[in-house]
């Protein structure tokens, strides 16, 4: 499904990473710096280490509240202006996993505590008295495009008149029940990421995220020119292997991009079934556009990731660079793919695409307004 | 004369994703068991590695190679006569 009849603008855009906001997110990545680093998959219960990328200072462990609130409160704190949840400035809550390692940690303990914010709907609540937001809050949650259908949404939201400027807020912290569970299928070990690489066997990392974006009709200095949503609901955890569920989602950014010279910010988590998919259906799609990722640094942020990636891609075109790839070493599945960082003044967009399970793929094509 | 590994891992299908409609000894020895026709999913895979690594004492690390054990039940038996714990084999 494409939407670029009714382009918006990106009016303030941030982030939280592993490294920091999305100035010094962008600056680590430049030079090249993993944020990964071993952990015992399961917290304080051990297990094998694998790569995660948590926030400074911040441990596997659930705690209540979560500790993440902390970061929630000063991404918040950081978005200009206010009113959200009033009407005509809707909230569009994303995220995957919102605080599903509190149910976990209720099994384990029986502490009525962690119940708050274990599920979407309880965790939003509490989140929309604790910022502040009015009652006009929407859930959306698409595991790793949530943030993507909810930047959608929120668009056409503003296109249709519907609001004035609307906020999406994206967050996706990690616990024992999610790092287990990609465990568990044998995606997250303990090799490192290699996005976009050649290999006998793929990986991937985890990373804690959040991000904002606000959109608007008229103010911003970023235009989503194009965006596009599609599921190939092919199987839970795999796509089609013609790469066709890539291919309908990317052409419908294509044509928003039609005489634009573009780079593209690839999901690239890397597993090599779906990176080799991406790659080449990137190829397709935007012939001779430059290919990074930067999971093998950040770790995937899961449903957060579409925004986190998002105000990485404006602070990269705002310094006028663009950090290459990130992650392990041997051939490139694709000479798209560029391992260093390269000046992006030539450009004129950039596609930012993402995956998820369930055969879903979402992208949008961002332009200087 | 059937091989009893092959036998046990066949049993364990059955018994571990709960297959109606269909007995061990229908399973055939080299077709795909995720896409071919069992119909099992990834799901279903996870399911049986989880099993498999219990019961035969192996440990599969990545999906890849989760995927090329579970090429068909003679791959599988393969797989887990050179990795698993030679005192669970079924004899």
């Amino acid at each position: 499904m494409a939407d670029s009849a009714a382009p918006v603008k990106v009016a303030d855009c941030g982030c939280i990473t592993a490294f920091g906001d999305a100035r010094a997110t962008h600056a680590a990545l430049l030079r090249g710096e993993c944020a990964l680093r071993p952990v015992a998959v399961l917290g304080r219960d051990g297990g094998e280490a694998v790569p995660l990328a948590l926030l400074s200072g911040r441990s596997l462990d659930e705690t209540a509240p979560p500790e993440w609130l902390v970061a929630v409160r000063r991404l918040h704190a950081s978005i200009p202006g206010g009113g959200w949840g009033s009407p005509g400035r809707p909230v569009f809550v994303t995220g995957s996993n919102f605080g599903v390692g509190g149910l976990y940690a209720l099994r384990r303990t029986g502490e009525a505590a962690f119940a708050t914010w274990g599920g979407p709907a309880t965790c939003t609540e509490r989140l929309r008295e604790l910022l502040g937001w009015g009652p006009d809050v929407s859930i959306v949650s698409h595991a790793c495009v949530s943030a993507h259908l909810g930047l959608l949404l929120a668009s056409r939201a503003v296109a249709a008149g519907l609001a004035q400027e609307a906020l999406v807020f994206s967050f996706d912290f990690l616990s024992a029940f999610v790092a287990g569970g990609f465990h568990a299928l044998k995606i997250l070990n303990s090799s490192f990421p290699s996005p976009y690489r050649v290999g006998d066997s793929g990986a991937i990392g985890l990373g804690d995220g959040a991000a904002f974006a606000v959109v608007s009709r008229g103010r911003g200095s970023w235009t989503l020119a194009g965006q596009s949503v599609y599921n190939e609901m092919h199987q839970f955890t795999s796509n089609r292997s013609d790469g066709a569920g890539f291919d309908r989602c990317l052409e419908g950014v294509a044509a928003a991009s039609r005489g634009r010279r573009v780079w593209f910010k690839g999901h690239g988590t890397g597993t090599l079934e779906a990176g080799q998919l991406e790659v080449s259906a990137a190829g397709r799609s935007f012939p001779g556009a430059p290919v990074v990722g930067w999971k093998g640094s950040l770790g995937h942020t899961l449903g957060s990731c579409g925004l986190v990636e998002l105000a990485i891609a404006i602070e990269s075109v705002r310094a006028g660079r663009t950090p290459g790839t990130i992650g392990g070493a041997g051939p490139a599945m694709s000479e798209s793919v560029a391992r260093e960082s390269f000046g992006n003044g030539a450009f004129d967009g950039v596609v930012c695409a993402s995956n998820a399970f369930g055969g879903a793929h979402a992208a949008f094509l961002l332009c200087h307004a | 004369m059937t091989d009893p590994l092959t036998a046990r891992l066949k049993q364990l299908i059955v018994e571990t994703l709960r297959l109606e409609g269909i007995t061990p000894e229908e399973i055939p020895d080299d077709e795909p068991l995720v896409g071919g026709g069992l119909s099992l999913d990834s799901i279903d895979a996870l399911e049986l590695v989880v099993r498999l690594e219990k019961e035969f004492g192996i440990k599969i690390a990545s999906s890849e190679e989760a995927r090329r054990a579970l090429a068909s039940v003679a791959a599988l038996a393969a797989y887990i006569r050179e990795r698993g714990d030679p005192s669970r084999l079924p004899s």
